[in-house]
């Protein structure tokens, strides 16, 4: 159903005119073997530009926070190169922090430091001096809708409220590269909003940014491209309109059953809206919608498995 | 110069840090020890001479040295570990030897009030000290770089929180009681007597004893703890590494 052009598993995707100093991360053959034999990343290939946004979407222990932790030196790879600003993030990961700004999963904030010591101090550890640091953490709490946090102690934010301090720490001194494993996580959906308002602006501003999720509405509303992840391979990678262009049956028809008006909702695949109509006629559906698909629905196409997170229930007809 | 500005900022964190634990600390760098200094005299008997005051006096700070250095020190390093505050270190630019130097800096701080908390202490209750400063401030920093090397060592091999801290506690007050700090080597039980005399709070007792008595025989203690804080801290530097197989 998916071209071949949009597989990501094969080296050759990599486009010659993309040189190595243009290239915010450049990721070949990347392999992570776990010493129990677990495969968690197999040849995953990647380039990533400035002022682009990629997500690498995946169900959890697809491999996502693997391959980022790699990215960010954190985890040695087992074979395969990854390359930060043409620095060699293997061979040099002090180098190549200089230029990442990181927001791990599961990092932990200091629960006496107040919002405000948070930003100066680390502002301080990237290397700012003591003013700009000040006038960025100032900047920062204020984009970050932090304002009326700044001097209490993180240990009295809410969970959400501290991953956005996670990421605001990510964005201190303003990296050419942000790496993001699922800053989003835990947040309601206004505090979802503002630091997708965040980050957009850092790629406005030039950064290259590469996030994981398992939130299908950020993949869509944020990225420039997709990457999808399962079992450890990157199956796909491009813009949405390329992922879901190349979709053979591009119409969803999801109705209820019949004699079953609460029971969860069928979904089917056609290639044409006509199609999808004739469906609802000869099974003579009251309850239905007929829609375009959406990377969710590449998603499944891909991988034949649904994402947790969504909110409806459904039983799949394809 | 950034290798400076960094270690300072990892200390500062951890001072700031503190203002939530100001109560424990105190006890344990102070209080614990002071009442200890109590406990040994009224042990001894009324009549204790100057130098078995001076020995209660060095076993206290050595305690209170181990308690600030091992247990204390390695909590904080097993809690960052533990909680994924190690993990925002690691995101940094920053040295894994400039953490730990950040830490080490706090650790003398600490040292430095407990000390002189302790002398004052003792002069309150009648001790005669006359320290030989530059000993007693040579045997201290040697005393906290050992046991913090091995405060390091325990939180970086630890496999869980539980563990660690557990393992930390019974360092930071076992390494006092097993080795000849309150009591002379003759009065330890004989099974335990050679073992506890190679002990690194040994030749901390002995080293404070001398400085707290004016001497600056202090040599072959400083050597021995000098070693033993190359040995402990050199692992500790090791096994503290943002990266992982």
């Amino acid at each position: 159903m998916i071209q071949e052009s949009l597989m990501a598993t094969e080296p050759t995707e990599l486009s010659p005119r993309d040189g190595i100093a243009t290239a915010a991360i450049r990721v070949c053959g990347l392999v992570k073997q776990y010493r129990d034999g677990t495969e968690a990343n197999r040849g995953i290939n990647l380039e990533l530009h400035s002022g682009e946004l990629v997500s690498i979407l995946g169900p959890n222990g697809a491999g996502k926070t693997t391959f980022l932790r790699q990215i960010t030196t954190e985890l040695r790879p087992t074979s395969g190169s990854i390359e930060v600003f043409g620095i060699d993030a293997i061979a040099s990961p002090e180098q190549a922090k200089q230029m990442m700004g990181i927001t791990p999963q599961d990092a932990g904030v200091f629960e006496s430091l107040t919002v405000l010591e948070h930003f100066e101090l680390f502002g301080r550890l990237k290397g700012m001096r003591k003013t700009v640091a000040h006038r960025e953490a100032i900047n920062l709490i204020e984009s970050l809708g932090l304002t009326a946090e700044t001097e209490k102690r993180v240990g009295l934010l809410s969970g959400g409220q501290r991953r956005r301090v996670l990421v605001g720490i990510a964005l201190l001194s303003q990296p050419p590269l942000l790496v993001l494993d699922e800053p989003t996580t835990g947040l309601d959906p206004s505090s979802r909003m503002v630091v997708w308002g965040v980050i957009r602006r850092a790629v406005t501003d030039g950064a290259g940014v590469i996030l994981s999720t398992h939130y299908i509405e950020e993949a869509e509303r944020l990225s420039d491209r997709v990457g999808i992840i399962s079992r450890g391979r990157l199956i796909a990678c491009g813009s949405l309109d390329e992922l879901l262009g190349c979709l053979e049956r591009s119409y969803r028809l999801s109705y209820r059953a019949l004699l079953d008006p609460f029971g969860k909702v069928c979904k089917c695949y056609f290639a044409s809206f006509a199609e999808a109509q004739q469906r609802v006629t000869s099974e003579h559906l009251s309850e239905y919608s007929i829609t375009r698909a959406t990377l969710e629905d590449v998603y499944f196409t891909l991988t034949g498995e649904r994402l947790a997170n969504r909110d409806e229930e459904y039983e799949t007809l394809v | 110069m950034r290798r400076l500005s960094d270690i300072l900022c990892v200390f500062r964190i951890q001072l700031i840090s503190m203002r939530a634990e100001i109560g424990p600390f105190l006890l344990a760098a102070l209080v614990f020890p002071s009442a200890m200094y109590l406990f040994a005299k009224a042990v001894s008997g009324s009549e204790a001479t100057l130098p078995t005051q001076l020995r209660f006096l060095a076993g206290s700070i050595v305690f209170s040295l181990s308690l600030t250095s091992i247990s204390w020190l390695g909590y904080l390093l097993l809690e960052n570990r533990f909680t994924g505050r190690l993990k925002l270190f690691a995101t940094l630019p920053l040295a894994p030897s400039s953490y730990i130097c950040g830490f080490l800096l706090f650790a003398f701080v600490q040292a430095s009030v407990a000390t002189t908390t302790l002398l004052l202490v003792g002069k309150v209750f009648g001790v005669q000290v006359r320290p030989s400063l530059l000993s007693l401030a040579l045997v201290v920093i040697l005393t906290v770089l050992c046991l913090c090397g091995l405060g390091t060592v325990i939180a970086a091999c630890a496999r869980s929180f539980t563990e660690g801290s557990l393992l930390t506690d019974a360092c930071g007050a076992g390494l006092v009681f097993l080795a000849p700090v309150y009591y002379p080597p003759e009065m330890m039980p004989r099974a335990l007597r050679g073992a506890s005399q190679i002990l690194p709070t040994a030749f901390a007792a002995d080293g404070v004893q001398a400085a707290l008595s004016g001497s600056y025989a202090v040599g072959t203690q400083v050597i021995v703890l000098g070693l033993m804080s190359v040995f402990t801290l050199g692992f500790g530097f090791r096994l503290t590494n943002w990266r992982q197989n």
